[in-house]
């Protein structure tokens, strides 16, 4: 039982030292060889070549990277926004928390993946986006990032909001209240300290789950795009001859699964250890 | 143990293969659904493949492309007398076969024209493209199976009238004169669907189980030759992966190439199951090229475009990733059209004759990259369609291709409905946008190339001519070919236009596309088309062997 | 209680009020409406067909504007019709509708029927090896891709194997339909269970120090008895009350699976009707997968406080 998380974080670690030691190998994730399509593992392919004659394994690791740091930033982004929305419902309470809650319901009840879609699929030229910026790469992950940490935001908000109330009902924090100390000192020193670890959690739990819709999107054809790759869009492309070369669509969908595997067994670990009671 | 043997027998059933087949029945798979059945409202692929199987037109394109009539007894021509110019128009006159019946039994008749052409120009009935209906002024009846088409103007294909499509008035007047705004949603082609007065062809639709199949049975009241099968399901399995797995575990037994798999996926197939099937590709009229920003100075100067041509492999392109059966394009006109011409000024694969040009345009390698006098690189930006898994491939070969030429190329893919709703029709891309073209056999392409053709704020984004390619003796050409009657001239002007688009080079020629069909051994008869009339209308020469 | 009911019933009508102004914007900021489509796709199409076309279509007309009058519409119970279908919204989403319920409702089944099971034999063996193996078979179902795990059942099944079909609903009833049924409900039951083993695990072993279950004990029963008499009754509260949760979740939640095995299903509408810019569908589809969270939410408080004298609302 309690090998479960190591073995989460040992992974963790694994692939990400991988992913992140890509580069170093020497490989070329974009290097096309039309003469060499579908080869099968050799010691120069270790994995084989895909459509194009490009490695594999080089570009599992480049996706990798790509889809880990959309995922990673995409938590903090969304752990940063729930963590102001539930301080400001927490700490004030009255009228703005029970407007803030409202809408942390609301959101919660959108389906998410349609919503998901039409955000995907907006013309950002309307919102005064200028073109040039549009076909940027950037532009292209930073967009994914904000919508998925858009609607993704509600369970952190709520789990600080009750740290925030719980800690609010102290008798230490009302004496500091009572001595005039001001709202943000009090966040800052006496609520944030104690959201930390659930934060913690729910961050590290939350990035497998973004993995996964990331890589939905990318089926849906919406998400991290050609020619950048992501395992999302490795695996899309391998949906169409899956039957004639399963073992494309292989790698990039294990790459998947362990990933977010190791992230929720990590997670889970985490809570473990750090909720008092469990 | 009854429970767990009556759980056997279930599992049992569950995992039992499929009835064999019944010979007489045949399941096509499509990767679309059609979301509606009329035939003038909204063109979509899936419901132009399944109407094929139920009504047949007055005209159409057979299978090499030459013009033919369906319901019609004799094709018109001014040869035979039947088409007459009248001042600057023309009047050409159709009698329908006597034979041809609506499902229900009454005859098809030239009231139905009559109401077809009303519906057409009815500025409220939803119909997508009136352009025909409205070059009609009136139609003449002669006699209940006879009647005029008078048009305005004559064109060199006034007697094709494919999109003509007869509409049994018997059953759609009541409903089209109570409410035309309204016509669209209460057509009986969307609310009853079943009714067999509603088709003309060898089959009529029977099911339609949503999103997922349509059921065709033969239509007792065709009298055309007997198709071999007296029922017709059309699969829609959108994933072709699924799709592939369909055909194998004997879920469908053909797919057709209109709506089916991708041509690589289909050529990965043919090598595995080739000993049971027929994989048949045909190069169609599906015209994929580049469209070159001809407002952008690195693409204004002709030597830096041909550049680009001379500096891409095409012929290994398609050799490696189509096996050879998507045919390099030298310009704008497929070889299967007759109006064809194959002495043009070609750019086969020639590195060193494109490094000579860029040198020449003041583009100097240096470090990897070309650089003009200023220091500015030779970068350019190709978009193209996200989701259309070849051409994404292909633009990652020509993006690693041009690289080599010391040309930069970063790639833009936009899903379909930004590319096309926007970066395309407005001119939005920078430098190279890749697409295709679908077009009927000699269509001329006044919208693509013609000056007064260019999508502009100020005439409301018209036109498709996105290259902004504007050239005098190109105007001249269309206008000229699209009033010579005579075969023999409208095929020398068909060549210049030709010569004159590949010395331009307004946009990159890429290849023509093949759809793949795929069928069983054992079927025979089907004739893929290659243009947008499918094989589904020649359906009752499909047998069983 | 029914002043409960009545004030989360008309914050849920605010949630789908602001979805709707907010998905019919969105929509609105999508690129190229249906006509500029099928102008790029139409050579022939002039600018003032479509024109004509638009506004015949209403698509003229700014977004707030159309928004008002459908909302109208609405109000008086009119959906409209589909754009797309060029039939009526309920007409159109019918047939979906019902081919979600089964899909969903067998998937439920099954993975409940797997998932209590493991849960009750984790909570039984808490902390020994099997305890482990099924919390990494949990965590298994919860990580792996839908889609992937989809495909690679079809690979196994449709083709290596060749016992079931690979999608597709087919028209035949009966056995058939049923055969059909298989592979896309046990991917989905597959990722669904995961969570159901650990919440019921979690609420066994919650349960597990109450004072009622120390009596039990005490007065001499056996563990595994306590287990199933006393403290699964009450831990199937917590897990109803995710199940009420899951209700909406599920409804759109399945559009991969759908698109996977080519079953038409209301994920499948919803996407094709945003995508084909069919407000009309898209809305009341959408509106419709809202609607059944926030009464799935609401059921799950009732049931809290009509199962459990403990709680209160108020």
């Amino acid at each position: 039982m309690r090998a479960l998380p190591a073995f989460g974080a040992v992974l963790l670690a694994l692939l990400s030292a991988v992913a992140l030691a890509g580069p170093l190998l020497g490989l070329d994730a974009e290097a096309v060889d039309l003469m060499a399509r579908y080869a099968p593992p050799s010691s120069e392919h270790p994995l084989g070549t895909d459509e194009l004659g490009r490695d594999v394994l080089a570009r599992l690791l480049a996706g990798g990277r790509v889809s880990l740091a959309v995922a990673a930033a995409t938590a903090l982004v969304a752990a940063a926004l729930g963590t102001v929305i539930g301080l400001v419902a927490g700490a004030v309470g009255g009228r703005v928390d029970a407007v803030l809650m409202r809408l942390t319901d609301g959101v919660m009840a959108l389906p998410l993946l349609p919503l998901l879609i039409v955000l995907a699929a907006l013309d950002w030229t309307k919102l005064g986006v200028p073109v040039e910026a549009l076909n940027s790469e950037a532009f292209a992950v930073g967009r994914l990032v904000a919508i998925i940490a858009l609607v993704g935001w509600t369970t952190v908000a709520r789990l600080v909001r009750a740290a925030a109330l719980s800690v609010k009902a102290r008798d230490y924090v009302r004496a500091a209240v009572a001595v005039g100390v001001g709202p943000v000192r009090i966040m800052r020193r006496h609520i944030l300290p104690n959201v930390a670890s659930p934060l913690l959690v729910a961050t590290t739990l939350s990035v497998g789950n973004i993995i996964l819709v990331e890589s939905a999107l990318s089926f849906l054809g919406l998400g991290v795009r050609a020619p950048l790759a992501s395992w999302g869009n490795m695996l899309t492309g391998a949906m169409d001859v899956a039957v004639s070369a399963p073992q494309l669509a292989l790698w990039p969908g294990l790459a998947i699964f362990l990933t977010v595997l190791a992230f929720n067994l990590v997670g889970d670990g985490l809570q473990r250890a750090l909720d008092p009671r469990g | 143990m009854p429970f767990f043997r009556r759980l056997a027998v279930f599992a049992a059933l569950l995992l039992a293969p499929g009835l064999a087949m019944a010979k007489d029945e045949l399941v096509i798979g499509i990767t679309q659904f059609p979301a509606a059945f009329h035939p003038s409202i909204e063109s979509m692929l899936a419901k132009t493949y399944i109407l094929g199987l139920a009504r047949r037109p007055l005209t159409a394109f057979d299978a090499q492309w030459k013009l033919v009539c369906m319901l019609c007894t004799e094709l018109p021509t001014l040869e035979n007398g039947l088409a007459k110019r009248e001042g600057k128009g023309i009047a050409v006159t159709y009698t329908l076969r006597p034979d041809a019946r609506w499902g229900d039994g009454t005859p098809v008749s030239s009231d139905d024209a009559v109401f077809t052409w009303l519906v057409g120009r009815h500025p409220l009935s939803g119909v997508a493209s009136r352009e025909l209906y409205q070059r009609i002024t009136r139609v003449e009846v002669k006699g209940p199976r006879t009647f005029i088409l008078h048009f305005d103007r004559t064109t060199f294909d006034y007697n094709a009238v494919n999109d003509f499509a007869l509409l049994p008035a018997h059953i759609e007047r009541p409903r089209f004169e109570s409410a035309p705004a309204e016509y669209r949603n209460r057509t009986a082609f969307e609310q009853d669907t079943t009714n067999p007065g509603l088709y003309n062809g060898p089959f009529h639709i029977t099911e339609v189980v949503q999103g997922s199949a349509v059921v065709l049975a033969f239509n007792p009241q065709w009298t055309g030759p007997r198709p071999a099968f007296n029922r017709i399901v059309v699969k829609t399995i959108e994933n072709t992966a699924a799709l592939e797995a369909n055909l194998l575990s004997g879920g469908v037994d053909m797919i057709a190439g209109e709506l089916g798999l991708p041509l690589d996926q289909a050529l990965a197939f043919e090598k595995r199951q080739g000993n049971r099937f027929v994989v048949t590709t045909k190069p169609s009229l599906v015209y994929e090229h580049i469209d070159l920003n001809l407002t952008s100075p690195i693409l204004a100067d002709v030597r830096v475009r041909r550049a680009l041509l001379l500096a891409a492999d095409r012929a290994t392109l398609t050799k490696q990733l189509f096996a050879g059966r998507q045919p390099v394009a030298h310009a704008l006109v497929p070889q299967l059209d007759w109006v064809h011409a194959d002495d043009l000024p070609k750019y086969p694969y020639d590195p060193a004759k494109a490094a000579a040009l860029l040198d020449e345009a003041g583009w100097k390698l240096s470090g990897g990259i070309r650089r003009n006098a200023k220091g500015d690189p030779l970068a350019v930006e190709l978009a193209t369609t996200a989701g259309n898994r070849s051409r994404e491939l292909v633009a990652q070969v020509l993006q690693a291709q041009w690289r080599k030429a010391g040309i930069e190329v970063r790639l833009v893919a936009q899903p379909p409905r930004v590319f096309f709703g926007d970066t395309v029709t407005k001119r939005r891309f920078p430098h190279l946008a890749m697409f295709a073209w679908y077009s009927a056999p000699e269509s001329v392409p006044r919208s693509q190339l013609h000056s007064s053709m260019v999508p502009e704020a100020d005439n409301n984004w018209a036109g498709q001519n996105y290259t902004g390619y504007a050239d005098p003796d190109m105007d001249q050409l269309i206008d000229a070919i699209e009033v010579e009657l005579d075969r023999v001239k409208r095929k020398r002007l068909w060549r210049d236009l030709q010569v004159k688009y590949a010395t331009d080079l307004p946009a990159l020629p890429l290849y023509f596309r093949a759809d793949a069909h795929i069928w069983p051994k054992a079927l025979k008869g089907v004739v893929p088309t290659g243009h947008q009339d499918p094989s589904t209308l020649w359906v009752e020469q499909w047998r069983w062997e | 209680m029914t002043r409960l009911v009545v004030s989360r019933l008309m914050q849920s009508v605010v949630v789908l009020l602001a979805m709707s102004v907010v998905v019919y914007g969105l929509m609105g900021l999508m690129p190229g409406d249906p006509i500029d489509l099928m102008i790029a796709s139409d050579p022939h199409l002039s600018p003032l067909e479509a024109a004509r076309l638009k506004a015949l279509y209403g698509l003229d007309k700014p977004w707030t504007e159309r928004y008002l009058r459908w909302l109208g519409q609405v109000m008086q119970g009119e959906f409209g019709y589909s754009r797309l279908y060029a039939k009526p919204v309920g007409t159109a989403m019918a047939p979906a509708l019902a081919n979600t319920v089964l899909l969903m409702l067998t998937a439920l089944g099954v993975a409940l029927a797997v998932a209590l099971p493991l849960g009750i034999l984790a909570a039984a063996k808490a902390g020994r090896w099997i305890d482990g193996a099924i919390n990494l078979l949990a965590f298994a179902s919860v990580s792996v891709p839908t889609f992937w795990l989809g495909l690679m059942l079809i690979l196994l099944f449709a083709v290596a194997l060749g016992w079931l079909p690979a999608g597709g609903v087919d028209s035949l009833s009966g056995g058939e339909r049923l055969r059909h049924l298989v592979l896309p409900a046990a991917t989905l039951a597959m990722a669904g269970l995961g969570q159901f083993a650990r919440h019921m695990r979690a609420a066994l072993l919650g349960e597990a120090a109450a004072d009622y279950v120390r009596t039990a004990r005490a007065k001499g029963c056996g563990p595994l008895r306590v287990l199933l008499r006393h403290q699964l009754r009450n831990a199937l509260l917590p897990v109803t009350t995710i199940l009420a949760l899951e209700l909406g979740g599920l409804f759109s939640g399945a559009l991969i699976t759908e698109t996977v095995f080519a079953w038409p299903g209301m994920g499948r509408l919803i996407f094709e009707a945003v995508m084909g810019n069919d407000f009309n569908l898209a809305l009341s589809g959408l509106l419709l997968a809202t609607a059944m969270t926030l009464v799935g939410s609401i059921l799950a408080d009732l049931a809290y406080a009509g199962l459990d004298p403990r709680v209160r609302l108020g």
